[in-house]
């Protein structure tokens, strides 16, 4: 479904991502591991269209190349940010409403609305509420929801349980699966190593801006570069 | 180049004691003048009238019917730091005769430059009586100055019966804060009080807080003098009438705008000075129409009108001095008496070089001036600068 | 007593101004960090708007409708040939990009219309008082104070009851994500010039009433107003905006009405003067943006 292939990013002089490929099957979960600056995030944001970069994205074999961010949400790749990003000074209501705008009107945007108070009660309780007031789980579940109204084929989810509890990170590896069951392709940056590769199909690590190792879940899960690196008592 | 060659010629020839004899010599006058930036508003209209006076002398033969005019313009940009950049240029290419802006600063900027260069050097429509003095005699106005204005407003204010009236000055120009002054000093001389005095920025154009406070004057001032214009005479003007207060007003010659008139009824009554009222049959009159007819639209303001007279004014002068040479212009352009031009006469001798000129008293009535009366002010009444 | 409410009512019309000059600055910064110097010359445009209407006659209320469309139209344009093109410039690069439209706009209306005034006759009522009780209220101010209100009331109602509004709230805040959600950037920051438009064609309005003229610099004082104000209430935070372009007409209408005499050619120097101590107080303004910008 995705292939990336030989990318590159630079911020300024400085060199993120040094030629990475790596593919994306669909209905699977990719996952990307790696150190801080390892180039994870550069290359969701690269795909997502934020940031410039050389080589080649292909979604279903058309290359993303040159497209803005607001074009390739539009083709089905939705992003949703590390740090959860949500519209603080905006109503719960009005960020999801605004994660749908660019996809749906009327009745259709009222039924995502819905299935997404559906799938995340949580948000039905504060849907008036504005969303920089909610807790730090209850801003990940939003800013997932917010990325789902776009009715994405694949989704980025950046970090996604970083600095939550326990037990909502849990519920965040519960839902990635649920996604997942119901035919999202999901490609995943996720610093708890164990919790991703547990539900990974395929993984690869990454160190400085290049791709160190690859794998299934299971595979990597047992390499000792992972256990050392990403999985060390 | 062929000016510059010209001006290396005459200035060898001048230094070798030789005159020339020909039939057409070209004289370059050199205008550092603001054409765009804050000053444009004058200097625009002002250049305007100044070229087609220039036209018209160089189809009669040129200045004195034998020196035809080259100009040389610059734009200043409303910028004394320009102004003095251009003066320079200008005196570095050989001009023999220097134009300077609507305004004190950049004229006495540009005329320090030109003065000890021995180069006549006229403003525009400078109107503060200082600036000659600040530069020195190669220094000319010529337009009415503010004194003189003041002098014959408060003359026409004492005689009208006026007793006490309210001032309102600000502190942010020479025009808009001594034109008043001047006036407050004649006015005591003949007798009459100044009820009040106010305070404005220029631009600030919320009135609102002086408005109250005249309002709450008791007795009411007999009338209210000012040398505001523009943006801040109508909106001190709409606000001062939204407020009730009916006291005459009293203006200078910046209010002699088509903006004033435009306001409607409320500038009904105001009174101000001005450098010439195109009354029917007048000689302005007629150039008006002759300006319109030429250029396709009506002079906004007398600015054109005044820049018009100028290269008139040195018309007489260089036929005076028989020669564009620089001291012997001087003596001639300080030695004028009663030229004859569109808004009555321009008289130079005895004075310090700002002009004592007939300046026109007008009332508006129904979008229209009316004229009141046209004089010189008496010298007596005039405050030293 | 009455002449003591008088000030404050001329002090509610003045910030009422001031809050709608500050909120066009603050709606174009809060979104693409530019402190629009060109936003006077939109004034002035909605003056010459109001100038032509005039001229050919039409009802003071087209006029109006005319001047805001001159602005809107004026502010589309100056983002679409001059800000977009600049968009990856750093903040000084697009404060220097305004100078530059600020002074390309004032030559244009120098040359091209007159360097001398136009006047904008106002209807004869205009001139009026009305008698509330015992306060005299003049029909400009009482104008100008019903305008500014109705004016923050469409632009609350824009703001949070609209897509587009909620958009522009998001932009605010997280410009990046926005455009993570498909919502055009272009679209947005357009949008945004032209609610700005808006707000300076009906200050614009409000700005010649008290003038009664439109002239090619007139844009000068006003958009230093709106940057001090702006200023005060925090840049880029609308209801910050909205408090400092209050604060700083009943600042100005309170000194000029209560400053002894020899004190009032100082009038602006204490006005700033309080501004400074406002901002020692409060250095991020007294109603800051909420969040702080990533990059």
């Amino acid at each position: 479904m995705l292939e990336v292939s030989d990318l590159k990013v630079k911020y300024g002089e400085v060199a993120a991502v040094k030629g990475i490929s790596l593919s994306v099957p669909e209905g699977s979960i990719v996952v990307l591991l790696g150190a801080n600056g390892a180039g994870k995030s550069s290359t969701l944001n690269a795909i997502a269209g934020l940031v410039a970069y050389t080589g080649s994205i292909r979604f279903d074999g058309t290359s993303l190349s040159g497209r803005p961010a607001e074009d390739i949400v539009k083709r089905g790749i939705s992003l949703t940010p590390e740090g959860r990003r949500v519209f603080p000074s905006l109503s719960v209501a009005d960020n999801l409403h605004l994660g749908g705008a660019a996809h749906a009107s009327g009745e259709e945007l009222k039924k995502r609305v819905e299935a997404e108070l559906h799938r995340f009660s949580i948000l039905r309780e504060r849907y008036h509420q504005k969303a920089g007031l909610l807790s730090g789980g209850e801003q990940q579940m939003l800013a997932i929801a917010r990325s789902l109204m776009a009715s994405p084929r694949l989704l980025l989810l950046d970090e996604p349980s970083l600095g939550l509890a326990p037990l909502i990170v849990d519920k965040v590896f519960d839902l990635i699966l649920d996604l997942k069951r119901r035919g999202l392709t999901i490609l995943l940056v996720e610093q708890n190593a164990e919790r991703a590769l547990e539900i990974a199909d395929h993984g690869y690590v990454l160190q400085t801006g290049q791709v160190v190792l690859e794998g299934t879940g299971a595979e990597l899960a047992r390499s000792d570069l992972v256990k050392q690196a990403y999985l060390a008592e | 180049m062929k000016n510059f060659r010209f001006a290396v010629l005459a200035g060898a020839m001048g230094l070798a004691g030789l005159t020339t004899a020909a039939a057409a010599e070209d004289v370059t006058i050199g205008l550092a003048t603001a054409q765009t930036g804050g000053l444009a508003y004058a200097d625009q209209p002002s250049l305007a009238g100044f070229k087609m006076a220039v036209d018209e002398i160089n189809v009669a033969g040129g200045l004195a019917g034998k020196y035809k005019i080259v100009l040389d313009i610059k734009d200043t940009r409303t910028d004394t730091a320009a102004t003095v950049q251009a003066a320079q240029e200008l005196v570095a290419e050989g001009v023999k005769v220097m134009i300077t802006p609507c305004d004190a600063d950049p004229s006495i900027a540009a005329g320090q430059i030109s003065q000890p260069a021995q180069i006549p050097t006229l403003t525009f429509c400078g109107t503060t009586p200082t600036i000659t003095e600040a530069v020195g005699d190669y220094m000319f106005g010529t337009y009415p100055a503010d004194n003189g204005q003041a002098a014959l407003l408060a003359d026409y204010a004492a005689k009208k019966g006026y007793k006490n009236i309210y001032i309102l000055k600000s502190p942010d120009s020479a025009y808009t804060l001594r034109l008043p002054e001047y006036f407050e000093e004649v006015f005591k001389k003949k007798g009459g009080t100044i009820e009040g005095e106010g305070t404005y920025t220029m631009g600030q154009q919320d009135f609102a807080a002086e408005v109250t406070k005249i309002k709450a004057l008791n007795p009411q001032p007999d009338a209210i003098m000012t040398a505001a214009y523009e943006p801040d005479f109508p909106a001190f003007l709409q606000q001062l009438r939204g407020a009730g207060v009916t006291a005459p007003i009293i203006g200078s010659d910046g209010i002699d705008s088509p903006t004033i008139t435009g306001l409607g009824a409320i500038a009904n009554g105001i009174v101000h000075t001005t450098a010439g009222s195109p009354v029917e049959g007048s000689k302005l009159a007629a150039f008006y129409d002759k300006f319109k007819e030429k250029t396709g639209a009506a002079p906004e303001t007398v600015y054109v009108a005044t820049g018009y007279e100028i290269p008139y004014i040195l018309d007489a002068a260089v036929r005076a001095a028989g020669s564009v040479d620089g001291p012997a212009l001087r003596d001639a352009l300080a030695n004028l008496k009663d030229v004859e031009v569109l808004t009555g006469k321009v008289t130079y001798a005895g004075t310090s070089r700002m002009p004592i000129r007939d300046i026109t008293i007008v009332e508006i009535e129904d979008g229209k001036r009316k004229p009141i009366l046209t004089a010189m002010p008496d010298p007596a009444d005039v405050p030293k600068p | 007593m009455d002449v003591v409410l008088q000030q404050i009512v001329n002090a509610i019309s003045l910030g009422g101004i001031y809050a709608l000059l500050a909120l066009g600055l603050a709606v174009v910064f809060s979104i693409v960090s530019l402190v629009n110097f060109a936003h006077g010359e939109l004034m002035t445009v909605a003056g010459y708007g109001m100038f032509f209407a005039a001229a050919v006659s039409l009802p003071f209320p087209f006029a109006v409708g005319i001047a805001v469309l001159f602005a809107i139209i004026a502010a589309l344009l100056t983002e679409r040939f001059a800000f977009r093109p600049m968009r990856k410039a750093d903040a000084t690069g697009l404060l220097l990009t305004s100078f530059a439209v600020s002074a390309i706009l004032r030559v244009i209306f120098q040359n091209g219309i007159s360097a001398r005034p136009k006047p904008v006759p106002l209807p004869s009522g205009f001139a009026g008082v009305i008698d509330i009780g015992f306060l005299h209220i003049g029909i400009v101010p009482l104008l100008s104070i019903v305008m500014t209100a109705l004016s923050l009331a469409a632009l609350i109602l824009f703001l949070n009851r609209t897509t587009l509004g909620k958009a522009m709230r998001a932009a605010a805040e997280d410009f990046q994500v926005l455009r993570l959600m498909g919502i055009k950037a272009n679209r947005v920051i357009a949008v945004a010039f032209a609610v700005s438009g808006a707000l300076a064609g009906v200050a614009a309005v409000l700005w010649i009433a008290q003038r009664g003229s439109v002239d090619p610099l007139m844009g000068f004082v006003p958009v230093l107003k709106a940057f001090v104000a702006a200023v005060i209430g925090g840049l880029g935070s609308l209801t910050g905006a909205v408090a400092g372009g209050f604060a700083l007409g009943i600042l100005e209408v309170l000194f000029q009405a209560f400053l002894p005499d020899a004190a009032l050619p100082f009038r602006d120097a204490f006005v700033l003067g309080f501004v400074i101590l406002i901002l020692i107080w409060r250095p991020d303004g007294l109603i800051p943006a909420p969040v702080a910008r990533r990059s």
